[in-house]
């Protein structure tokens, strides 16, 4: 191979050509096995020159902003996958070509997955709160969540969301006043929550702000417990309840009570609504 | 040519990335485990920062979940191609900020930055420093304006005229040793391997 072709696959792993030469040069690497593994050869001394530099860890936390930055992303239209044949690098590995081509059946399998999810796409239930009543939408998962983790870096980064951007809520909070303001965001899958308090009227000293979400058909109250606030600041607090008893849940809505703070937790409100519709 | 454990690993990540592109957040996750030590101790050469570093490795993470499904094995491998797009994401930033990446001597990459040390990490800090031992040890030999050289090419944003500008010799001659320098740096690393 000459001095000039071996440049030109330096420059190509340096990523140093220019985009005609690059288009040019990966036309000629497609066609010639020992170009292709030559650039093979030079990429492995590439990658193994990156690995000895001094390793550290990203923290741990940077996978779930990543996420999160992933779930804000506007919905794409359907994945093209480019075609995945035998690269070069994988010669006289056939199982590494039955493998890379297995990997691209399982895509298509998946996308068909991914369409079929979608008829049935979750959704998070938003209801928007105020001293009198509650007004509620429902908004679709931006994408249909894989596992549990997913499902809630959604929830949480659409609560993150309208935390920041409260005037892209879908629902209305309730006139500025001196009564309570907030919305809630659940989603009925995992039975998990947001809820965000914008104000609450102050209460009683030796009383506790609690949550409940009510079933507004079956009139069942769920406990979603104590929110860690004893003045009425503003916050966003997640909340989680145990799943529905019976059949299929009716129209939701939430509500928070002024309890008394020595009193046992009964699982039912005994105190004042200050935020929200307890009414069925 | 026979299956090397390196093609395998290659095999295993193009297949992340076809899943990856295909909207799979578990194959993400798990690229995200093989690549962002590396990604990110790239991008803390790249922008002398660790801060910005974080904020890079961010943005080449979405642009890998952007972009899988068009990543074509024919072309490059799955590390390449994430290399390639942490680089260019390091020297976007450097640019708008008009200044020159780190530039650091190849012996500064002997010392290790003190940080965040799981059990993982130290086995790879291990690989590491004795890649990076046995490579400092074999280009030992060559010159060091040959080695300069393509630490500019791989570290820097700076383009081939710039490196030739600032070692003060010729674009032609600057670009024969980089391609010496990659090359002596493919038969130290392959005829070592482990």
């Amino acid at each position: 191979m000459n001095s000039q072709i071996e440049e030109l696959a330096c420059l190509y792993v340096l990523d140093r050509l220019d985009a005609s030469e690059r288009a040019a040069f990966e036309a000629r690497l497609q066609n010639d096995p020992q170009l292709a593994a030559l650039v093979g050869g030079l990429e492995s001394a590439l990658a193994r020159r990156i690995r000895a530099l001094p390793q550290r860890e990203p923290p741990s936390s940077l996978l779930a902003r990543i996420e999160a930055r992933i779930n804000r992303l506007p919905a794409c239209g359907t994945a093209s996958p480019a075609p995945v044949s035998a690269p070069g690098w994988a010669l006289g590995a056939r199982w590494g070509i039955a493998a890379v081509i297995a990997a691209s059946v399982g895509t298509v399998a998946f996308l068909n997955l991914r369409r079929t999810a979608d008829s049935v796409r979750p959704f998070v239930i938003i209801v928007g709160l105020d001293s009198r009543q509650s007004t509620l939408a429902e908004l679709p998962f931006h994408q249909p969540p894989q596992n549990a983790d997913a499902r809630f870096i959604q929830l949480a980064s659409l609560a993150e969301q309208f935390w920041e951007k409260p005037e892209d809520l879908p629902v209305k909070m309730g006139p500025a006043g001196q009564g309570g303001r907030g919305y809630a965001l659940f989603d009925p899958g995992s039975n998990q929550g947001f809820i965000a308090i914008q104000r609450l009227p102050a209460i009683e000293q030796g009383k506790r702000y609690h949550l409940w979400l009510l079933d507004t058909i079956s009139g069942q109250i769920r406990d979603a417990g104590v929110l860690p606030v004893t003045e009425p600041t503003r916050g966003l607090y997640f909340f989680s309840v145990a799943p529905a008893s019976g059949a299929k849940p009716g129209r939701l809505d939430f509500f928070v009570t002024a309890e008394d703070a020595s009193a046992h937790d009964s699982g039912q409100p005994r105190g004042k609504v200050v935020l929200g519709d307890r009414s069925i | 040519m026979e299956s090397h454990p390196e093609n395998e690993a290659a095999i295993e990540e193009a297949c992340l990335l076809a899943q990856v592109g295909a909207g799979n957040r578990e194959a993400f996750r798990l690229l995200y485990a093989r690549y962002s030590a590396p990604l990110f101790s790239l991008a803390i050469r790249l922008v002398g920062d660790v801060g910005d570093a974080e904020e890079m490795l961010q943005d080449a993470f979405v642009k890998i979940w952007r972009h899988a499904a068009s990543y074509d094995s024919r072309k490059s491998r799955p590390f390449t191609w994430a290399v390639t797009i942490m680089r260019r994401t390091c020297f976007d930033l450097l640019r708008k900020r008009r200044r020159l990446p780190m530039t650091a001597p190849l012996a500064a990459d002997a010392g290790a930055l003190p940080g965040y040390s799981s059990g993982e990490t130290v086995r790879r800090e291990a690989e590491a420093r004795e890649d990076s031992e046995r490579l400092l040890g074999a280009l030992a030999d060559s010159p060091p304006i040959q080695r300069r050289a393509l630490e500019l090419a791989l570290f820097s944003g700076m383009t081939q005229s710039e490196i030739a500008q600032h070692l003060e010799q010729p674009v032609g001659t600057v670009k024969s040793w980089i391609r010496r320098g990659l090359l002596d740096l493919r038969t130290t690393l392959n005829d070592s391997a482990p």
